[in-house]
Formats: structure tokens, C-alpha cells, sequence
């Protein structure tokens, strides 16, 4: 039931995270702390969730936390590749749609285009899943 | 009755007991999707337990008990705290309450077992999973 939490910058300030095993009581604060340590710094976070095989509240709420945080910072949080497990955690809950993409790919373009709004001074871009509505 | 223990009041022993549940789980032949949905449902009830009923003070425990009842499996949370007002436990699906970082134990528990029960004034909770012996 252990985590182990992996994080790499893709590039100055976008931040992949990618939690290893058990989001829960036990873990919970281990993930909260290492994301907590690139907030300052971070215009968008990305969590890699291929390796993550389970999450309970006290998970869905380090990610509230952390969405929040980043929204407060005018940064983006999005994840990816949600285990079916995890998937269905997240729907019953309906939380945390809006921040889903398909693929790190998906991620990439996606940021590009709002990092490249933040420059021009366009703060709130459409989220991923704006698109076409 | 497959277990039942009465727990010291500290987060540290809820995924231990989880582990030993676990132990029984496996030997029911159990889909994984169900075992997950348990695993889920007891982290949840034990945590709200001593976060919320006993309010962290370790001096007081959480009983709990796992029992099969025919294609039933019961689980039965119960904690040494006053209880609450569980027919006014907040949506947090609800738009006003999706951004709120807590509250979202119970309404989780409800979702993945097929019945829910509170007694002794919502100081314990029943969790109802009806079993599917068939691994996926």
C-alpha cells in the first residue's frame, strides 16, 4: 500500500506528476507535500494517473486542494490515463472533469496554447473541454 | 463473522485492518471491482470514524466487524463520538459543494455499497454489498 511519487518539469514551470500505487490515509499527505513543493513555481501541473491503482477522498481532496491552489495562481491542472478503478472513483464523485485529457500529447497542446495566452496576456483560456461547445 | 476489532483511535491503524479485511476478501472469490468498492467503502467509514466521530483523540476507539450473511456482505463501522444528522449530509455533487475540499466520505460509501444504514444517532454505519462471486 505504498506511494511513491515521481515528478518531472517538461518544461520551465509544467510539471508532470505521476503518483506510483495508494492515494489514502496512510499516503495521502506524502503526495500533498511534494506537489505543494512546486506550486510557486508551477503554470500547470499534469498528473500522470497510469500508475495510480487507487484513491480515496482523502486523495480527491489533496487534488481539490492542489486544483485550487493553481487556479488561485492562474496556473493549469489537468490529468491523464485514470485507471478504471480511479476513473469510476471520479465520476460517482462528477468532480474534476473538466480537467481530463486523452494523453500527455493532448496535455502538451493544450498548454502550449495556454502558455502562449498567458504571454499575450489572454489570462482564461478555454479549458480542453470547452472546445467545440 | 470473518472479523471484527476494536481499533485504536489513530489513522495509522485504519490500513491495517484494511490489509487484514483484504485477507478475508480474497478468499471469497470476489470480482476486483468489488473488492476495490469495499476496500474503498470501510477506508472511508473508519477514516470519517476517527476523524469525525471520535475527532482524532486517541484515547477513544472505532468497533468494527465484517460479517458474510448468505450473499451479503456487512460491514459495521461504529464510533465512541455523539453521532450526526445524516439525513442532512450535504450533496457534494451538488454545483455549491464541488468545490469544497471535504465531505464526499459518506456520499462515496453510499455509491459503492447497495445499502447504507446509520444507528445509535450516526455514531455507526451499516455497509451493505450484495456479492457477485464471480472474478473478473
Amino acid at each position: 500500500m505504498s506511494l511513491q511519487v515521481k515528478i518531472e518539469e517538461r518544461e520551465p514551470g509544467v510539471y508532470v506528476v505521476a503518483p506510483a500505487g495508494e492515494v489514502n490515509t496512510d499516503t495521502y499527505l506524502e503526495l500533498e507535500n511534494k506537489v505543494n513543493g512546486i506550486l510557486p513555481t508551477a503554470k500547470a501541473v499534469i498528473f500522470e494517473l497510469k500508475d495510480m491503482t487507487y484513491i480515496s477522498s482523502m486523495g480527491l481532496s489533496v487534488l481539490f486542494r492542489v486544483k485550487q491552489k493553481l487556479a488561485g495562481q492562474e496556473a493549469k491542472f489537468l490529468w491523464v490515463h485514470p485507471q478504471p478503478q480511479v476513473q469510476k472513483v471520479f465520476d460517482v464523485m462528477k468532480v474534476l472533469s473538466d480537467a481530463m485529457v486523452a494523453s500527455l500529447e493532448e496535455a502538451d497542446e493544450y498548454l502550449d496554447s495556454f502558455l502562449d495566452g498567458v504571454q499575450k496576456g489572454k489570462i482564461e483560456p478555454r479549458t480542453p473541454h470547452d472546445e467545440g461547445a | 463473522m470473518l472479523l471484527e476489532r476494536r481499533l485504536p483511535n489513530r489513522l495509522e491503524h485504519v490500513n491495517a485492518f484494511i490489509k487484514e479485511a483484504l485477507g478475508q476478501f480474497g478468499t471469497l472469490s470476489l470480482p476486483q471491482s468489488d473488492i476495490f468498492h469495499l476496500k474503498l467503502a470501510l477506508e472511508e467509514a473508519l477514516t470519517n470514524a476517527m476523524r469525525h466521530g471520535n475527532r482524532l483523540d486517541p484515547d477513544l476507539f472505532v468497533d468494527v466487524c465484517v460479517e458474510l450473511e448468505g450473499k451479503k456482505l456487512v460491514m459495521k463501522v461504529k464510533d465512541e463520538g455523539g453521532g450526526f444528522d445524516f439525513s442532512k449530509i450535504p450533496d457534494p455533487t451538488h454545483q455549491d459543494n464541488k468545490e469544497k475540499p471535504n465531505g464526499r466520505g459518506v456520499f462515496l460509501i453510499k455509491q459503492l455499497m447497495n445499502d447504507v444504514e446509520f444507528f445509535d444517532g450516526g455514531s455507526g454505519i451499516k455497509m451493505i454489498k450484495f456479492l457477485d462471486r464471480t472474478p473478473d
